[in-house]
């Protein structure tokens, strides 16, 4: 069974800066991976690369078994992958619900079924009872879970979500946590990139952790954390470069 | 008009000191811009007041333009900040279409300035008749500059240097680029944020005051002078880049020099055609204009 | 839920037919000739205004260059009707298909740009249209068009006689305007152009084409334009560059907008309601001494509008709007 998603070699140069350095990672259908690594490690990039926020300077990517390495962002959200951004970008001026419709347009243009499914999403991230309140009146961590339901709306294969648990209370971090165990339920594969160790190795099958842009370790949750390279990484004296 | 290489050097030469001019007009809107993310639709207005100031000086007190600059630049000056306190700093609240509110508050203040002219100078063309460099022209190597342009551009170099001096080495000028660098910041480190945007919007006043003094050597004074180069000024910015100087100032070069070119190649009528389209050619190869950084 | 929508939606149209009845018979008790043109007016810059904040406020594409559009729409029935003696009819569809074109084109290249970059842009492009159009000879150049009027005829869609034909046609017009938007607010583009009016990334990681947005709220926003244009230039029946296609045009088609609520459904009727009958009788009593009073009233009304309440008047006028701003 091929993987879900595949970068073959993806390099990412910015006028003299090395972000990414022959990055090939895989993820399979159904799981749960972390992306992690100290600041500066080139996650971001990443990401953004795999969204299709930006062209790799080399390498490729290849989703579902095509090669999506120049389709743009909206095409790949048309081919199933859907993505959080790190700071939340909701649509201030519309309603929770209609963020959410938004998303689901790409898959229905009947809006009965738009609206229908977007309850749906709502329900399932537990935000119906705020459909009809502007975005901007949430609170951060539903606007952290808008993020969330909005892509969800596209119904992703691969949702890849940005530090979506990041700077939570406990409380809302459970929440969180389960939300994307749910997810993961509902047949969706989760890449997701964290810093906050605790929350993010009991969840994900899998962690891949850069360093400097390349591929340092990756493996069992349990077993990439023993590993003294990791521990040198994040530990050692680094100047933050943000990604 | 034959094109011999004397009448298009002649023609390229004036374009540059119109264009050292146009970017002396600019600048104030770039500075505006690049200090809050403003851009004043009443630029041209200022400048018409300017000349209106100018005019006065001379038919009530039989002042020089070029002595009544500096006063020109002050009076300006004030009313820069002024406007910034009354106006400006209450469109910067809004939340909602905060984009709308700029560009139709100023706008509004722009109308209501040319009604208020109107009303008080009458719309009929003033002049002023005997200034001491107006209608003179000075040769230089065989070429004719008039001498209000040639002051202009001088004026116009000279104020370039010394505002760059003024950002990058005085105390003040550094807090005026820590403000437009993060503005939420600057509170805490004892910047007033309030009192560095309305002195911000009194220097970029007063510059267009200078431009405006000299202008009143050649041009017509009337209500409505200003909207033919409030225009021709936010090109000059845009094409420069928003947010950058040095981008007003290469920009008013550009400017004048398309325009002479234009003038010599297409008729009068079509004279700001060239101007425009270069523009366009240039954001489209460049979205944020030659030096823009917003 | 579903069914207050569908409520809501429902009581938007039936307000609309409401207010469409009532306006339709205005004029039978008003007579006055001189109300009557006001009323034409407003029902045309109500039009108008709404066809722009289609691009404008939903989309969010700010354009200060629309005369463009509305220039062209006038004069492609001008020259196709003086020139060629096609119905007025046919150079309505005519000026609204080219300027549609004319939008899709002029997006490929300006879309690229954001915010002031794009602004300049929509002004400049008119400014040339405008100086084009002056220094061309077959189109009259500066001296403009005279539309010869003999007689009243529906099929030349001209009238001597009475504004009422005028009236009507307006108003029909403003509806068609009203109704798209209407229709298109609980539509795919409606819901993709607020998107790429919020936040272009989010809606492009969202499946949102944003340029091919942009491009169909261009051409739709130029299209109905483009038709006001055209009935305009057979109301007065003598066209020129500096008429149609001035930037005081482009400025007229914002403002209600802007007054009445940019990017909301009323916004622009409510905004033409209330600024062009003002404009109009300030001009005419206070303006006839050129004494610039009635830009000191008008212009006072854009700073304090747009400063007091910048979400615009409509939000006056209910409780729960869909579109909110906080």
């Amino acid at each position: 069974m091929t993987a879900l998603l595949e970068t073959r070699g993806v390099t990412q140069r910015f006028s003299g800066l090395v972000a990414n350095s022959d990055v090939s990672i895989s993820v399979g259908r159904g799981e749960i991976v972390g992306l992690i690594g100290p600041n500066g490690a080139g996650k971001s990039t990443m990401f953004n690369l795999i969204a299709g926020v930006m062209r790799p300077t080399e390498g490729s990517i290849w989703f579902d078994g095509e090669d999506v390495t120049r389709l743009p962002a909206a095409e790949r959200c048309q081919r199933g992958i859907g993505r959080t951004f790190q700071v939340v970008k909701s649509f201030e001026t519309m309603t929770v619900i209609d963020n959410v419709i938004v998303g689901a347009l790409v898959r229905t243009t009947v809006m009965r079924e738009a609206r229908r499914k977007a309850h749906e999403v709502l329900e399932f991230c537990g935000l119906a009872a705020r459909a009809e309140v502007p975005a901007s009146e949430l609170v951060p961590s539903e606007k952290r879970r808008l993020e969330v339901a909005r892509a969800l709306a596209t119904e992703p294969k691969l949702l890849l979500l940005d530090e979506v648990l990041t700077g939570l209370t406990p409380v809302e971090a459970q929440t969180g946590v389960e939300l994307v165990r749910r997810v993961r339920d509902t047949g969706v594969t989760v890449l997701m990139v964290e810093h906050v160790m605790e929350i993010v190795m009991p969840l994900v099958d899998r962690a891949i952790v850069l360093d400097l842009g390349k591929v340092l370790v990756e493996g069992k949750p349990a077993d990439v954390v023993r590993n003294p390279k990791v521990i040198t990484a994040y530990l050692g004296d680094r100047h933050a470069v943000s990604a | 008009m034959s094109l011999t290489a004397e009448t298009i050097i002649q023609s390229l030469a004036s374009g540059l000191l119109m264009g050292l001019l146009y970017g002396l007009i600019a600048v104030g809107l770039a500075l505006i811009f690049g200090l809050m993310d403003v851009v004043n639709f009443a630029h041209g207005e200022f400048l018409m007041i300017a000349m209106y100031v100018t005019f006065f000086l001379f038919a009530f007190f039989a002042v020089d333009p070029l002595l009544a600059a500096p006063l020109v630049a002050a009076s300006l000056f004030v009313f820069g900040a002024v406007v910034y306190l009354l106006i400006v700093r209450f469109a910067m609240r809004a939340k909602a279409n905060a984009g709308m509110v700029q560009i139709f508050s100023t706008f509004g203040l722009a109308i209501v300035m040319r009604g208020l002219a109107q009303f008080f100078f009458t719309p009929d063309y003033r002049s002023i008749t005997h200034s001491w460099l107006g209608g003179k022209t000075i040769s230089v190597a065989g070429i004719f500059l008039p001498q209000p342009q040639l002051m202009g551009a001088l004026v116009s170099i000279v104020a370039f240097a010394a505002l760059y001096f003024f950002i990058h080495r005085t105390d003040f000028g550094r807090a005026l680029e820590a403000t437009r660098e993060d503005n939420g910041a600057v509170a805490l480190v004892g910047i007033d944020k309030n009192r560095v945007f309305a002195l911000g919007w009194g220097l970029g006043a007063a510059l267009v005051g200078l431009a405006g003094a000299i202008m009143a050597m050649f041009f017509y004074v009337y209500p409505d002078v200003g909207a033919s180069f409030a225009l021709i000024a936010y090109v000059t910015v845009a094409l420069g880049g928003f947010g950058s100087v040095f981008g007003a100032f290469a920009g008013g070069i550009v400017v004048g020099l398309v325009e002479a070119v234009t003038a010599l190649v297409l008729p009068p009528s079509l004279k700001s055609v060239g101007i425009y389209a270069v523009y366009l050619l240039v954001v489209f190869i460049r979205p944020r204009g030659l030096f823009g950084s917003m | 839920m579903d069914n207050n929508f569908t409520a809501r939606r429902r009581r938007e149209l039936m307000l609309a037919a409401f207010l469409a009845t009532v306006a339709a018979i205005v004029p039978l008790f008003v007579k006055d000739v001189y109300a009557q043109n006001i009323m034409v007016l407003t029902l045309m810059y109500a039009a108008l205004s709404q066809s722009w904040n289609i691009l404008s406020g939903y989309c969010g594409q700010i354009s200060l260059g629309h005369a463009l559009y509305f220039g062209l729409g006038a004069y492609t029935t001008a020259l196709l009707f003086t020139k060629f003696g096609v119905l007025p009819w046919f150079g309505m569809l005519g000026g609204g298909l080219i300027s549609a074109l004319i939008a899709m084109g002029l997006g490929y290249p300006c879309f690229r740009l954001r915010g002031h970059y794009f602004v300049i842009a929509t002004i400049v492009i008119a400014e040339i249209a405008l100086l084009l159009f002056q220094n061309w000879n077959w189109a009259g150049a500066a001296l403009g068009i005279d539309i010869p009027v003999r007689g009243d005829s529906w099929l030349k869609f001209q009238f001597t006689r009475s504004k009422l034909p005028y009236f009507y046609f307006a108003l029909v017009l403003a509806c068609i305007a009203w109704f798209v938007t209407w229709w298109l607010e609980d539509s795919k583009w409606g819901y993709w152009w607020r998107a790429v009016k919020d936040n272009p990334d989010a809606a492009e990681s969202l499946g949102v084409v944003v340029f091919n947005s942009k491009m169909g709220a261009a051409a739709v926003s130029a299209f109905l334009v483009a038709v006001g244009g055209s009935f305009y230039a057979q109301f007065v029946s003598y066209i020129d560059p500096e008429s149609v296609m001035g930037f005081q045009f482009s400025l007229l088609m914002a403002l209600p907008a802007v007054l009445g609520g940019i990017g909301t459904l009323w916004g622009p009727m409510l905004g033409a309601v209330i600024l062009i009958p003002l404009t109009e009788l300030t001009r005419s009593f206070i303006g006839g001494s050129g004494r610039g009073v009635d830009l000191i009233v008008y212009g006072s009304l854009i700073v304090l509008i747009s400063l007091a309440r910048p979400q615009g008047l409509v939000g006056l006028f209910s409780r729960q709007r869909k579109a909110v701003s906080p």
